[in-house]
């Protein structure tokens, strides 16, 4: 037994990066574009793109692109002039993209603050903001990112209008969405003063929560809302266009919340963060409905399988451009690494 | 006819076999197991599906309760019931042998492979607690530090800080149960809570203001191997392996997190009738004629944190001089 196709399968890019999971490893990986190998682009396209292990770096392979306007083939790496992006081969979590730091040129203080960048992330990629001159406030946490485009972005998760002036600099690195346990602790951007307080976060809590799961609180002085701080609540609900949710705590009382000044950095306690703390359920017998138990959200679990195998999306990549057709397969050699030294 | 004359020694008549090998195989590096002895350990029972609930009755409320005498009764309470949920997860780790490593290699590799599955389910089962409090629990940043980052590098009342957070929430030390003394001595700090740290921060640590290092302890007995130091009331352990965030502080650079907890705040979960199993398949099952034989280690696991008010900690930087 040389080779074994382990798993294989199928898929149609959106025109973002695919994470494959590849439970038994792989020592070979190879993606076909079907829908380019029928095509003749002015720009030639990858159409084949393969990986061996222990071979390569990260974000690399071989690409097997077609020449400008016919399908005569080239064969070349992903790192090698005109460079393009490959394989990721992730085998442990958390996963920090292996990724040069990105430079911010300005983020707004507006509500949703707007990032002024020149990059190729994806629709709800997550970023993790630091060095941000003027807004350090809020160096060091991740943020979801919408309305993509070239040359920026929009933080909903981020309500920066308060805020006394807006970042003139600073750097992105792309995060996993998953941390190696689910539910994770997210980070607190906002706390409305409400009979039941809408919780604001800095990604998009519906991925990682349901109605009827508690949150606990960890909110320092710093913060403004030191009343709740250490209270557990219970969703009430999710909203996923804003990335906040509903909870059971009356903060009407309660001191406003609002982030600390960016000269208060570092000297002042950072972050305001909620943690899963399990969940309540109910039971309405006359609706026979019954909230808090679900079951693919609310016990504690893997959040981030691996290994796994990511594709890069894009024309000379190895997922694509949206609509292409890719089959890819994953196979392992029973008998050694390929670095061993055989004859 | 002429021959070589003189002594022979090593020189002109070297040893047949230049090597031998010693009795015994030195020893597998392995990274201080910090993350699971000072948890909570429960059982799952089988044939009952894969989540297991941990459920807490919370405290009544303490508001009201005076009788005016009017015969009027007090409202009644409903007792609020907490649950977690966690899901049992099973891991596995193979070897397989070729025949002529055993037959023309150490007569010890075979055991020593099994050993090697078994230190492997101890540091995997030590990953996955480490992962689970690294994901799931909520870290405060420090400040007390020097090294101008955010987080800074640890301090005296970073760590006071979060002695306060778990004393606000009722958080009990690790004393108060009877298998403390068992777990980590009692010497010096009797009334301990618990702090996880990676060794990249024992320069850190040994800077901060009233540490008590292990080697000062005026008891050693007991002491595990793995504590380094006492602050203010945590018992610290570290570990190569403890958690890390790259690129994750102010300034780009690796952030630190360290759980800090007391009892009855995390708990694993262990599979009745499934867990910590090691086998082996015979070479007539692996191999078609007979010449690869395999190793298996499989375990179970679920975890969770159970009770956040009695845990928390710090984000840290190391403290970097410019």
């Amino acid at each position: 037994m040389a080779a074994t196709i382990l798993t294989q399968g199928t898929f149609t890019s959106t025109g973002v990066g695919v994470k494959i999971p590849v439970p038994q490893s792989a020592d070979y990986f190879i993606a076909r574009n079907i829908t380019q190998l029928a095509t003749t682009q002015a720009t030639g396209r990858v159409v084949t793109s393969e990986w061996y292990k222990d071979i390569f770096n990260p974000n690399d392979g071989i690409r097997w692109k077609k020449t400008n306007n016919t399908s005569a083939i080239n064969i070349d790496l992903f790192s090698t002039s005109t460079a393009s992006d490959g394989f990721t081969y992730v085998t442990s979590s958390p996963v920090t993209e292996a990724q040069a730091a990105n430079a911010i040129t300005a983020i707004t203080a507006a509500s949703p603050a707007v990032v002024t960048q020149t990059q190729t992330y994806s629709e709800n990629d997550i970023l993790r903001l630091y060095n941000t001159t003027g807004m350090l406030q809020i160096a060091g946490m991740p943020f979801e990112i919408s309305s993509v485009s070239g040359t920026g972005y929009t933080l909903i998760g981020l309500r920066a209008a308060g805020f006394a002036a807006p970042a003139t600099n600073g750097n992105t690195r792309r995060i996993s969405a998953y941390e190696a346990v689910d539910p994770q602790f997210l980070y607190i951007t906002e706390i409305t003063q409400a009979l039941n307080a809408v919780v604001r976060t800095s990604v998009n809590p519906a991925r990682y929560y349901v109605e009827g799961m508690l949150i606990h609180f960890s909110v320092p002085q710093s913060f403004g809302m030191t009343e709740i701080n250490g209270l557990t609540g219970k969703i009430l609900s999710v909203d996923s266009t804003n990335y906040t949710v509903t909870i059971d705590i009356d903060t009407t009382g309660f001191t406003a919340f609002a982030f600390p000044a960016s000269s208060a950095v570092p000297t002042t306690p950072l972050f305001a963060t909620y943690a899963p703390a399990g969940a309540r359920t109910q039971f309405n017998p006359i609706t026979n409905v019954q909230t808090g138990y679900d079951f693919t959200f609310q016990p504690f679990r893997t959040g981030e399988f691996t290994p796994f195998m990511f594709l890069a999306a894009g024309a000379q990549s190895p997922a694509g451009s949206t609509g292409d057709v890719i089959v890819w397969q994953a196979l392992k050699s029973e008998t050694g690494i390929i670095s061993a030294n055989n004859p | 006819m002429s021959f070589p004359s003189g002594i022979a020694n090593i020189n002109n008549l070297a040893p047949e076999v230049p090597v031998q090998a010693l009795e015994d195989f030195l020893s597998t590096p392995m990274f201080n197991l910090i993350h699971s002895f000072g948890v909570d350990l429960y059982h799952a029972e089988a044939y009952l599906g894969k989540t297991t609930r941990m459920s807490r009755f919370e405290r009544l409320s303490t508001d009201g309760g005076q009788l005016d005498g009017s015969g009027i009764d007090p409202a009644p309470e409903v007792p609020v019931r907490s649950d977690i949920d966690a899901k049992m997860e099973i891991y596995a780790k193979s070897i397989v042998v070729n025949e002529q490593v055993i037959l023309w290699e150490n007569p010890k590799t075979y055991s020593k492979f099994t050993s090697l599955l078994g230190q492997w389910m101890r540091e995997k089962e030590d990953l996955l607690m480490r992962d689970l409090f690294a994901s799931s629990v909520s870290y405060i940043n420090c400040t007390g530090g020097l090294n101008a980052d955010s987080p800074t590098s640890l301090s005296r009342n970073d760590f006071n800080n979060i002695e306060t957070i778990l004393l606000n929430n009722d958080a009990r030390t690790m004393l108060e149960s009877i298998d403390a003394m068992d777990k980590f001595s009692t010497s010096p700090t009797r009334d301990a809570f618990i702090c996880l740290a990676s060794t990249a921060l024992t320069l850190d640590l040994q800077n901060i203001q009233g540490v008590q290092l292990k080697n000062a302890y005026p008891s050693q007995e007991g002491l595990r191997p793995e504590e380094y130091c006492s602050i203010s009331r945590f018992r610290v352990f570290v570990s190569s392996k403890a958690a890390k965030k790259p690129g994750a502080s102010m300034l780009g650079r690796t952030v630190y997190t360290l759980p800090m907890y007391g009892l009855e705040s995390a708990a694993k979960i262990e599979q009745n009738q499934y867990t910590a199993v090691i086998g082996s398949r015979p070479s007539w099952v692996v191999s078609s004629v007979a010449q690869n034989s395999g190793l298996y280690a499989r375990f179970a696991i679920a975890r969770a944190i159970t009770n956040q008010n009695w845990i928390s900690g710090l984000n840290a930087t190391t403290f970097q001089p410019t």
